[in-house]
């Protein structure tokens, strides 16, 4: 996010919360992702005025009603391309993207290489449940094979799709994951996202215990283990080698990756600054170049 | 038409030189102080394929494209046979002969003039040069300004050197003296040089795109679709010397995404598509509509659907633009005529949006994307830049607070106690979520009733014609121009018609169009679409009962066209 927006303010993790009442089920790994973010948020001192938190459609992307903060509630899966123009339009604020697997990868799946490989500056934490919950629990991208739910009584038929895989391929500048089930982590990770220039993407496994009754607090427990001390943040070939799992099928939590290049706001910038681009520029002079 | 009206056709293959052969013509009639109207058609192929360009050019104001060519120019064979059938008596046919790979029937009494233009460019080991000859000859024959005409390709080649410009006016001069060695048979003739008028040479999407500098644009995304690319070519090459930037998205849907984005964060922002990506942007208008962000876009019509003629011209989106969105959700569409409108209405629109607070769309069409007029040169001191509504301060904010007006201030991002949400869920004057059916039915007369005064605030309609008529002919987008000149001649034979020119398409000033055709017996809608898609709106929001007049054939209509129609229907 933008430095401009960082350590402004001390603020407590509650002055965080809106006056809107957290409408997720009792149980749900979502209450501790937004502990998380409240965290960050205090800790970074993050200016609420100077913040944009932007969702889509989904459990998750309810999560900016819940943020003292300037808020958008869009479409399904836009949430990044939304998020993209307002962070362009003012490159000096803070922006926090929030939404689900289904979202993401699905509906949206087609806007997330972009914000990878053009390193829009926000961030982008992933809450990944495996499962469509809003709609009552369909198979998402994330789903393990041959989930019996909502629309497939039988299994599923499709494979999984690996996040941390995806982003590290497409070229986010940031690429973590966390469990909501360790919120200290996640507050940490999400803090490391926030600070980071560039597109930070935070991949967050949760429960849900409402739809989902096999990808349980218990199964993600066993599922994660710490990346490495020894694990090299700058090195794409091992972040992605622990992405794709050990040998036992374990997934990594912590920080898998960062790298340093330049976002696409300044970028943008640059070309503005190569034409010597102004707000006083005389348009006449453009308008000239068309007489015949 | 006045005697000086001519118009030149230019055709053959797409890379040898046919649209700036016509470029270069239309610059050089706009310098010697007369008016010019081009029509364009391009190959959907990449490279090669036919390609034509007309130039119409006169002392007097011209609305249109013409009736059909004065003066024609063959490079190849398949110009030639594409356009025989349109080789009348006394047309002017110039082709490419000897030495070019056609030997054309000169049809009884049209004017045959053969310049040998690839045996020279052969001759002169270029053969890029071909249109060059072909230049001189027609500036020979039909009186074209020599001295304006190497001023446009001076200008053109000094860049590129002294040795090159000088190579090309070689051939030129070879062209020349070939079109004089022939004898004149025809009456044609380009109107003498006239003094110069403060004017530009600008194409409808160049022009859109000069219109969003002059409105204060600040943000603009885009995604690459004939026939509208070239408004984000000329943005993305200007803006960023006024500070701001353009950029290219993955898709439709993120062009507009980001549109809204921006919008909402303050600025000025905008996007220009054609009928497919405007088909994927319709749920995004939805959001504006419900969050009540100013967004802009500019649709440059084709032929559809799905990929249908997608370098050839149409009028068929009014509907998509007009109702393309799930649930109700109100926006504005405005339409332009020429390439005037282009930049004037650009202007309109970005500031609409920003007043209302709603989507506007800005409709185009594909053959006033590449047509290029002369224009008065704009004056950016006669353009007004309108800013969205904004917060005082005081009390407790609500972004959408119920307002007489309808219209609810913005607060820009970064201002304490400004923070509220943008939504698509419906919701209280907060923002908070609400399904109360008194909440939805309130909000939804709050959106729709915040834009019906745009009805009696913009420009009145234009009524061309006074008193009673027999025909009253209303038309849109640049199918206006069109039936300017057809009322115009069928006045002068002496029938009763008058013409009806909305450029506000949507909410529609039911009441001037009721007043309209009081006045008239019949009214007759010619637009380029299958369907009557203003017709529709006509028959479902007025009481007139009109005649359409409906043609889609990939090419705009001819004034004589309109004037067959109207004779018929009396």
């Amino acid at each position: 996010m933008s430095v401009a927006a960082l350590h402004k303010v001390e603020l407590k993790p509650k002055d965080y919360k809106s006056e809107v009442s957290v409408v997720w089920c009792p149980g749900c790994g979502y209450h501790g992702i937004l502990n998380s973010i409240y965290r960050a948020l205090s800790e970074l001192g993050v200016d609420y005025a100077n913040l944009m938190a932007i969702s889509g459609i989904g459990c998750s992307s309810r999560t900016p009603y819940f943020i003292k903060s300037y808020k958008m509630h869009t479409l399904h899966g836009r949430a990044g391309p939304v998020a993209t123009g307002a962070q362009l339009a003012r490159p000096d604020l803070a922006v926090l993207v929030t939404g689900g697997d289904g979202d993401g990868f699905s509906i949206g799946g087609g806007h997330m290489p972009h914000m990878a490989r053009k390193n829009v500056n926000m961030t982008y934490v992933l809450y990944d449940n495996g499962i469509y919950g809003l709609t009552k629990g369909q198979y998402s991208p994330t789903s393990r094979p041959e989930l019996k739910a909502y629309t497939t009584p039988y299994g599923g038929p499709d494979e999984p799709m690996n996040p941390l895989l995806y982003m590290l391929t497409y070229g986010a500048t940031y690429v973590a994951q966390g469990f909501a089930g360790k919120p200290q982590i996640c507050a940490e990770l999400i803090k490391g996202a926030l600070e980071h220039k560039g597109f930070s993407y935070v991949n967050i496994f949760s429960q849900c215990p409402t739809f989902n009754n096999i990808d349980t607090v218990e199964y993600y427990r066993e599922l994660v283990r710490e990346v490495p001390a020894d694990h090299d943040v700058s090195d794409l070939g091992a972040a992605m080698a622990l992405a794709r799992r050990d040998t036992e099928g374990h997934a990594p939590i912590g920080l898998l990756y960062k790298a340093d290049r330049p976002t696409l706001d300044e970028r943008l910038h640059k070309i503005v600054e190569k034409v010597g681009g102004h707000a006083g520029y005389d348009v006449n002079k453009i308008i000239d170049l068309a007489r015949p | 038409m006045a005697k000086n009206d001519l118009i030149i056709r230019v055709a053959g293959e797409g890379g040898e030189g046919i649209i700036s052969t016509g470029d270069f013509i239309a610059a050089a009639c706009a310098r010697a102080g007369l008016e010019v109207y081009t029509f364009k058609t391009f190959p959907a192929e990449i490279k090669g394929g036919y390609a034509m360009y007309q130039v119409r050019t006169s002392p007097e104001r011209i609305y249109n494209q013409g009736d059909t060519f004065d003066v024609f120019c063959a490079f190849n064979g398949e110009a030639y046979e594409v356009n025989k059938h349109l080789l009348k008596p006394g047309t002017a046919f110039v082709y490419d002969y000897p030495g070019g790979d056609f030997e054309p029937e000169i049809p009884e009494g049209v004017h045959a003039y053969p310049i040998p233009m690839s045996k020279t460019a052969k001759e002169m080991k270029s053969y890029r040069s071909k249109n060059m000859v072909a230049m001189g000859a027609l500036s020979a024959l039909f009186n074209i300004s020599e001295d304006t005409l190497k001023q446009v390709l001076s200008n053109k080649f000094k860049k590129k050197g002294e040795e090159i410009l000088n190579f090309n006016l070689q051939a030129f001069e070879k062209g020349k003296e070939l079109g004089l060695a022939l004898q004149k048979q025809d009456p044609w003739r380009v109107a003498d040089p006239t003094t110069p008028k403060d004017v530009i040479v600008i194409s409808g999407n160049d022009a859109a795109g000069m219109g969003a500098l002059l409105g204060g644009l600040e943000f603009f995304s885009a995604y690459p679709i004939t026939p509208a690319t070239e408004i984000a070519k000329y943005v993305a090459t200007h803006l960023p010397k006024l500070g701001g930037t353009l950029i290219q998205a993955e898709d439709e849907i993120a062009s507009i995404a980001q549109v809204l984005g921006a919008s909402y964060a303050g600025k000025k922002s905008m996007t220009s598509t054609s009928g497919p990506g405007l088909a994927l942007m319709s749920e995004m208008l939805g959001m504006a509509s419900m969050s009540e962000t100013p967004v802009m876009l500019v649709d440059v019509q084709r032929g559809g659907p799905s990929t249908g003629l997608p370098t050839k011209h149409e009028q068929s989106d009014l509907f998509l633009a007009i109702h393309g969105a799930h649930g109700d959700a109100p926006r504005i569409v405005l339409s332009v005529e020429d390439v005037k409108d282009c930049i004037d209405m650009t202007v309109d629109a970005l500031n609409i949006a920003e007043e209302y607070q709603c989507p506007v769309l800005l409709l185009s069409d594909g053959s006033l994307a590449f047509s290029t007029q002369t224009i008065p040169r704009p004056n950016p001191a006669d353009y007004t830049i309108v800013k969205r509504k904004k917060w005082d301060g005081e009390g407790t904010y609500k972004r959408y607070l119920i307002t007489d007006d309808g219209i609810s201030p913005m607060v820009d991002p970064g201002t304490p106690e400004g923070m509220h949400i943008a939504t698509g869920l419906e919701h209280t004057e907060t923002g908070a979520p609400s399904f109360k059916s008194e909440i939805h039915e309130s909000m939804h007369d709050k959106r729709f009733n915040k834009i019906k005064p745009i009805v009696d605030r913009y420009k009145p309609v234009e009524v061309d014609g006074e008193g009673d008529a027999e025909v009253g002919i209303i038309t849109w987008g640049s199918t206006i121009g069109v039936a300017r000149e057809a009322v115009a001649r069928l006045r002068a034979e002496g029938y009763k018609v008058k013409g009806f020119y909305p450029k506000l398409m949507w909410p529609m000033p039911v009441a001037q169009y009721e007043a309209f055709a009081a006045t008239c017996k019949k009214i007759l809608v010619p637009e380029v679409n299958y369907q009557g898609q203003l017709s529709h709106f006509i028959r479902a929001e007025t009481s007139i009962k009109p005649i359409p007049f409906t043609i889609c054939g990939g090419l705009p209509f001819t004034p004589i066209q309109m004037i067959d129609k109207v004779k018929e229907i009396l």
